[in-house]
């Protein structure tokens, strides 16, 4: 059965069972994993999946189900479901589906060339991802993870309001995790990279080096003295640290309580160095969208302009009840979840130093290039943290000896006025992204 | 779920170009989960997962394919497309499949479908009403019930051809504690593997009423001091620590590539010889226990180490082939998405001699960690992590005031030596796992302990 003659008799069912307007949304994706080690394939994963997300007004409240079987028998129990779920919500706030709107930004998401991209050209990349890692340093022992990944896929929204929203991706990306040891210590070292456009710009070589550089800066660490220093967090640990925290600006969240930043628009919740954007409209990475998860269109949102908070992140039911409109940022995790608020592509705006110019400036403190245990050591809700760090000392404005077996702790909302610097040096893999930030000061747990 | 023929023609299609061992894994699950915040029922979802993977093996390479359309064609083509992963000659061998019905040793007596929502509804406000009722300071909550149901069919070439059914609810409950502008939560979060009758007989006041306090405590407490104090850790989740410092490091997904601390080190002493520890997957009923493993066999009781001495490791059948070992029992997957690998199920240290009274009344100065919160670990350094949610300072043998926030560290082999002394009060407690074969349900366990110096990462402003 394919996804339109599902639909049609699925909404016939729902109509028969008392449903007003009902809406699915479909996901469907195939994906291709290869893993190397030593030379020789390891593992190769061939994946095809998909399902249904179903859900319709039934007196006034919306239900939920979802299925991965497309068949006669799934829209039975799709329509039940939903229906029961639906008797029992609690809520007084009335929600309505998405009839559509007029315009819809585009942005290339699907490329015919990465599709066809084959298994061995993938294999090809990964051996010589691995190889590149090995040959680099002596001091580089074993290559733990090394994979090459192509996907490709397709969601479909469409309600009984008329709502029709279609978009397909591909993407092709390549990681590497391994370890260095010099006999005393070891340590380990990862690195990844994506395309959506075109396999040739992604340059293994440069993954595998990365990723072993990162691995032998590691070795030959220890802790230090337990006290206050200056911070430096390099791009990806910034990137760890404002991922952990970036559903306060969820208009969700806001909502319930579980933000500080409620009841705060309008005010300062930064320094003036402080822009947070969430811009799904950007090419090549790996948020974008055009619309959200209720087919409502996407744009681009300042919520935090030089220090003032401006907006949260909403959809329509939590716009709604704010008083105010969607800004595009309703998110579903797949099928098997119910519409939530997520960011696209959120960033903090990159300044004009370099991360060695925030380096250079600082005269006591240290570099932090790893944090681990973010989830478990933080807390979103009072915006307190501690969590576990690799790094390196800054002596003098220059990079010292790697310091391991540390934490570091502090509040986020507290950070926002204390960065000191923001380097230039954003990259965008994710749907979260930081550039390198300088803190004033910040408690280190060691020796 | 799928017939023996056609289970066979699909395991021949995968074995077409010379595997020499191939698997089918057969998953269909409905789950419900609800969610209430501050006494009002916000969000109820229904699904139904519905999945085939397969996997077929050459010597140490194996190909992992899945999908969601069980048809006999498309399973065939499915197969056939993965053997083409495997560039040899001739037809692998299938032996005959026998029905082999392993008899559930973990009971289900009540179905989660044949309770209604309406009623799971009504645990979940006893679990609101109790936790706001427990003081003014609590000003909101968030509980989930969460329950499913997953059947599975597992057949290999080695004639396996099996099925499992696994039930496992889960009540959670988040209690926030609020003063001015500052915000604390408490969490209890009780599960069963097995039917409903956990919720009939569970006392869900009590946990409740536990969540709250604890996010009181929280709310007063202050921070954490920094720096390396010996630490008692409660006994329960505590049990993460063993998980995390030593579990994840003698699971063969690392093992077998000699990229864990642990490797080749058996029958070597690595911990304290107070350290004798098991995993589990048969305990009855427990969270993280298993009729059979996701690979069709049949859990069983692992002895990890004893009296310090290492003495197994967690092994499936891959990495049971790369280290020249047997499997363990302990192959796990969060669905058939992944393909299974070594997991954990129940973890534990063995109880020891000292009271809880007398490790406390032995610690001049000090760290009591009463309730844990996750954590996770490198394998390759060992170096490891984990949350303390509520925390007290022992002072002159005597548990203090409490503090909050702060995280320890340290690595595997060198706690595991560390510790000085274990208590006889073993407790188990439930949590998730996340690793490369997904998400899966797992206990923690130990009885209260002593290390000697841990580094405790607080915020102490001094």
């Amino acid at each position: 059965m394919n996804i339109q003659e599902f639909k049609s008799l699925l909404f016939a069912k729902g109509r028969e069972q008392g449903f007003a307007d009902m809406e699915i949304f479909y996901v469907a994706s195939k994906s291709t994993t290869v893993s190397v080690l030593n030379q020789e394939v390891k593992s190769y994963v061939i994946a095809e999946d998909g399902g249904v997300s179903f859900r319709g007004i039934y007196h006034t409240q919306m239900g939920y189900s979802y299925t991965e079987k497309i068949d006669e028998e799934s829209i039975e129990f799709l329509v039940t479901e939903a229906k029961e779920n639906a008797q029992i919500i609690e809520m007084d706030d009335q929600e309505e589906l998405f009839s559509g709107a007029e315009h819809y930004a585009i942005i290339q998401r699907y490329t015919e060339a990465v599709a066809k991209v084959s298994p061995q050209e993938l294999i090809a990349a990964a051996y010589a991802m691995e190889n590149a890692a090995l040959t680099f340093n002596p001091l580089v022992k074993t290559v733990i993870q090394c994979s090459v990944a192509k996907s490709e896929g397709e969601t479909l929204i469409e309600n009984t309001k008329g709502l029709h929203c279609y978009e397909a991706y591909t993407n092709i990306s390549a990681g590497v995790y391994l370890m260095a040891s010099d006999g005393q210590q070891t340590a380990t070292g990862g690195e990844y990279d994506f395309t959506l456009k075109d396999f040739s710009k992604l340059n293994v070589k440069k993954i595998a080096e990365t990723a072993a550089q990162e691995a032998i800066s590691k070795l030959n660490v220890d802790s230090i003295e337990t006290g206050n220093y200056p911070i430096v967090f390099r791009y990806d640990a910034a990137t760890q640290l404002l991922g952990s925290f970036a559903s306060i600006l969820s208009g969700e969240v806001v909502e319930k309580g579980f933000s500080r930043l409620q009841g705060k628009i309008g005010e300062k919740v930064g320094g003036h160095n402080i822009t947070l954007l969430d811009d799904p409209l950007m090419e090549d990475i790996p948020g974008g969208a055009t619309f959200d998860a209720e087919g409502y269109p996407t744009q681009k949102v300042s919520l935090i302009k030089e220090g003032t908070l401006l907006s949260f992140m909403h959809n329509r039911k939590t716009a709604k009840k704010a008083g105010t409109q969607s800004t595009g940022n309703a998110g579903k995790s797949g099928y098997n979840g119910t519409v939530s608020v997520a960011p696209h592509n959120l960033y903090l705006q990159p300044g004009q130093e370099s991360l060695q110019d925030l380096i250079s400036s600082t005269h006591q403190g240290i570099l932090i290039v790893e944090l681990q245990g973010t989830n478990a050591g933080i807390n979103a809700i009072s915006g307190d943290f501690s969590l576990s760090a690799i790094g390196f000392l800054i002596e003098e404005g220059r990079l010292g000896r790697g310091i391991n077996q540390i934490t570091v702790s502090g509040n986020l909302y507290e950070i926002l006025h204390q960065i000191q610097g923001i380097a230039n040096d954003l990259q965008i893999k994710s749907n979260i992204s930081s550039p390198s930030i300088k803190v004033k000061s910040l408690t280190i747990a060691g020796k | 779920m799928l017939s023996q023929a056609i289970t066979e023609k699909v395991l021949q299609a995968a074995l077409g170009t010379g595997g020499d061992f191939a698997e089918i894994f057969v998953e269909d699950k409905t789950s419900s989960s609800l969610n209430m915040i501050g006494g009002i029922v916000e969000k109820a979802l229904s699904g139904r997962d519905f999945g085939v993977g397969i996997r077929i093996f050459k010597g140490f390479f194996s190909v992992y394919a899945y999908t969601n359309d069980g048809s006999e064609a498309n399973l065939i083509k499915v197969a056939h497309n993965a053997s083409q992963a495997i560039s040899g000659k001739g037809q692998g061998n299938i032996l005959d499949l026998r029905n082999s019905v392993m008899p559930n040793a973990h009971e289900i007596k009540i179905m989660p479908s044949s309770i209604s929502k309406k009623q799971k509804i009504a645990w979940m406000r006893r679990a609101h009403t109790a936790a706001m009722g427990y003081d003014p300071v609590i000003t909101q909550t968030n509980i989930s019930f969460v329950d499913y149901v997953q059947n599975v069919l597992i057949a290999n070439s080695e004639g396996v051809y099996t099925t499992d059914i696994r039930s496992r609810n889960r009540l959670a409950i988040s209690a926030m504690a609020t003063k001015d502008n500052e915000k604390e939560t408490g969490f209890m979060g009780p599960g069963y593997f097995g039917g409903l009758e956990f919720m009939e007989q569970l006392d869900i006041e009590a946990y409740a009423q536990e969540a709250a306090r604890s996010a009181k405590t929280i709310l007063h407490a202050s921070f954490a001091p920094s720096g390396k104090f010996p630490v008692v850790i409660n006994n329960g989740f505590g049990g993460v620590l063993f998980h995390e410092a030593c579990g994840h490091g003698l699971e063969a997904t690392s093992v077998a590539y000699k990229t864990s601390i642990f490797a080749d080190k058996l029958e070597r002493m690595v911990a304290s010889p107070l350290v004798t520890a098991y995993d589990d997957g048969m305990i009855s009923n427990a969270w993280g226990s298993l009729n059979m493993d996701d690979e069709g066999m049949a859990t069983q009781r692992n002895l990890l180490i004893e009296n310090g001495r290492l003495k197994g490791y967690l092994i499936d059948k891959l990495g049971g082939r790369r280290m020249g070992m047997n499997p363990t029992g302990s192959s796990r997957r969060e669905s058939y998405r992944y393909a299974p690998t070594s997991r954990m199920n129940n973890t534990y240290l063995m109880g020891g001699q000292s009271t809880p009274e007398e490790i406390i009344a032995s610690t001049e100065f000090g760290i009591f960690a009463k309730y844990l919160g996750g954590g996770s670990v490198n394998t390759a350094t060992g170096d490891y992590n984990f949350n303390v949610r509520e925390a007290y300072v022992i002072r002159q043998g005597k548990v203090a005031e409490a503090v909050k926030g702060a995280t320890l560290i340290g690595n595997g082999m060198n706690t595991l030596q560390k510790i000085d002394m274990v208590g006889n009060n073993l407790k188990h407690e439930i949590g998730m796992c996340g690793s490369s074969s997904g998400t899966v349900p797992v206990t923690v366990g130990q009885p209260m302990l002593r290390v000697s110096e841990l580094t405790v990462g607080g915020r102490k402003e001094d």
